[in-house]
């Protein structure tokens, strides 16, 4: 009795022991990888001069909150900022639509040629994307959507790539069918049934897109980079940042102001990640596990 | 009532005329639906790489006069450019390395904060936050703490070392800073191998228990063979983005490193295509791309099956 105490009390304190290392490697990790955070919100806070000295500083004698002001004032960051915007509106509306109502017709109807279709639709996310780019450039060049924003935009009426339409149509696939059936047998329409029945039951994963959607347009420098003519391309917010990094001679920006736009672009997709956390993971578990 | 009028019709026998109405009207519904995705692959997908690969055996340079060279491009790709097998080296070393590197560390990460403590599901938060900053800004931050006088060489300065990191003229230095920088987004794959995680029944680690079966046992013989529908998955997209790897316009000097030293496949395809102009040649490198991609694809398929048929003979 004594023994089998003294062994429980043993375990237990071996437990704690184990428990407190795990979670102490666990924090050391985390702080090695938030630490790159807070250098860079740190570097965005100091004067130009605390930049440049050799001595490394982790804290800028007094925070320069001036930084963040300069990044909207003549810098050109907003006007870049606001054609990101116009992107995202735009893709965040067209591609949820059209992956759906696409994803609907594989998920719901039987038609010639559907399986062909679908397997030809999967194996171009195989494809490596240059392959196609320089085709379009030229017919974008004829067409006069080069130094637009359209090449960013319209491409994703049409489903915004295969791999959204193969989430929507598994994510229909494990709705009963019964509704729709009985939908159809009262008389509704396929668009009916699609736009009233269907779509309100999609709302997960219409959000997934949307995050995915939100992120990769704000972080798209190369789209821009490809797409345009010349100096008159209107920026994006990540073409600006890239460009500026790949011109470090420009003396228009220093560090500190490309480390205050570097700060703002990760803050709104980290927000949105934390209001979202559940959908996303969800989502991205969905994704990797569908082999 | 409606039905049977259906079915009537159509065990009677029709003409052809009605042949085709019917079809047409047994599937309009479906093609409306999927009209979207057949105009957008054949405007974005089908007709690029058609136009793409007819290039590729033209000098096409976006003038109107264009000559047919034949084979000349690909020959030219091979024996003559003296960029395409550093750039096919670099690629190559970069995709093979970082793709093990990626899902070793992630499988560790993800034991880690699998296990029954309340503070994993901070941890994970944690963890997986350096995935969405957007490249562009990784790279930013990252050539900031690579630089000459920056944080790491501070670091290194204080062990007597020194490294120029991106900058580096030597090929493994300059890649393998690139895992470094990778490192940071572990988080990603710790995510996907969570899910696997999940999916795996604990009877069967149950199962391994009783049978003796240590953590070692029960790593491969539960959680490997379970989890490879996922692992299969993940490794052949990630291969295949490795392979197409063009991070390094943001952070390498003029896109290809010091002595091209971080000089990738597809910038080069870029460099070609979009700095010089050279769109017959670059669309022939991006089909020769194409084959690189085919052929690794062909070989984890082969390598599942494989595995497969071992595991179910």
């Amino acid at each position: 009795m004594q023994q089998a105490l003294f062994n429980k009390k043993r375990i237990a304190k071996k437990e704690l022991a184990y428990k407190i290392i795990i979670n102490m490697v666990m924090a050391l990790i985390a702080v090695i990888l938030i630490f790159p955070y807070f250098y860079m919100i740190s570097k965005s806070l100091m004067t130009v001069e605390e930049t440049l000295s050799s001595e490394i500083k982790l804290l800028p004698a007094k925070p320069q909150f001036g930084n963040y002001m300069h990044i909207f004032g003549d810098k050109g960051y907003g006007a870049a900022l606001l054609h990101t915007m116009e992107v995202i509106l735009f893709n965040a509306i067209a591609v949820p639509l059209s992956a759906t109502f696409i994803a609907y017709g594989f998920a719901r109807c039987n038609f010639f040629g559907k399986k062909a279709l679908f397997a030809f639709m999967l194996s171009t996310m195989m494809l490596p994307a240059v392959i196609t780019q320089i085709p379009l450039y030229v017919l974008y060049a004829k067409i006069g959507w080069l130094n637009t924003l359209l090449p960013l935009t319209i491409p994703n009426l049409t489903g915004g790539g295969a791999i959204y339409i193969f989430l929507a149509r598994s994510f229909i696939q494990s709705l009963p069918a019964d509704i729709d059936s009985a939908a159809k047998i009262d008389g509704a329409g396929a668009l009916r049934r699609f736009f009233v029945i269907t779509m309100p039951l999609l709302k997960p994963i219409i959000i997934y897109m949307l995050i995915n959607v939100f992120t990769g347009a704000w972080g798209d420098y190369y789209g821009p980079l490809i797409w345009r003519l010349d100096e008159d391309f209107p920026n994006t917010i990540a073409y600006k940042v890239f460009y500026l990094l790949q011109n470090k001679t420009v003396a228009a920006d220093m560090v500190n102001i490309r480390m205050a736009a570097g700060v703002l672009m990760s803050i709104v997709p980290g927000v949105l990640f934390f209001v979202f956390q559940k959908q996303l993971i969800e989502g991205v578990a969905m994704d990797g596990l569908k082999g | 009532m409606r039905s049977t009028a259906l079915l009537n019709k159509a065990s009677r026998k029709r003409t052809p005329r009605e042949n085709v109405k019917y079809f047409w009207r047994k599937n309009r519904t479906g093609w409306l639906f999927v009209l979207p995705l057949v105009i957008g692959l054949g405007i974005f997908t089908v007709y690029p790489m058609i136009q793409s690969f007819i290039w590729s055996f033209y000098n096409y340079t976006g003038n109107r006069l264009y000559y047919p060279v034949g084979l000349g491009n690909y020959i030219a790709i091979f024996t003559r450019d003296s960029e395409f097998w550093r750039v096919l080296g670099n690629t190559v070393f970069y995709t093979f390395v970082s793709v093990p590197i990626a899902l070793v560390t992630s499988y560790l990460l993800a034991v880690l904060v699998n296990q029954k403590m309340k503070s994993v599901g901070a941890f994970r938060v944690l963890y997986y936050l350096p995935v969405i900053i957007p490249g562009v800004v990784s790279g930013l931050l990252w050539s900031d703490i690579f630089a000459y006088n920056g944080l790491f060489n501070k670091m290194l300065g204080w062990v007597g070392l020194h490294s120029d990191f991106f900058n580096s003229e030597r090929w493994y230095v300059a890649i393998g800073s690139i895992f470094l920088m990778n490192l940071w987004g572990v988080g990603g794959g710790m995510i996907l191998w969570l899910a696997a995680f999940k999916a795996i029944p604990s009877q069967l680690y149950e199962a391994a228990r009783i049978d003796g079966g240590g953590r070692v046992q029960q790593f491969f013989h539960v959680t490997i063979p379970m989890s490879m529908p996922m692992i299969f998955f993940n490794v052949i997209t990630m291969l295949i983005g490795s392979l197409q790897f063009n991070g390094t316009l943001v952070f390498a000097y003029e896109g290809k490193g010091e002595n091209d030293s971080l000089y990738m496949f597809a910038v080069k395809i870029y460099n070609e295509a979009f700095k010089s102009s050279k769109y017959g040649y670059s669309s022939a490198l991006s089909w020769v791309l194409l084959f690189f991609v085919g052929i690794v694809t062909a070989v984890c398929f082969y390598v599942r099956k494989k595995v497969f048929d071992w595991e179910e003979g």
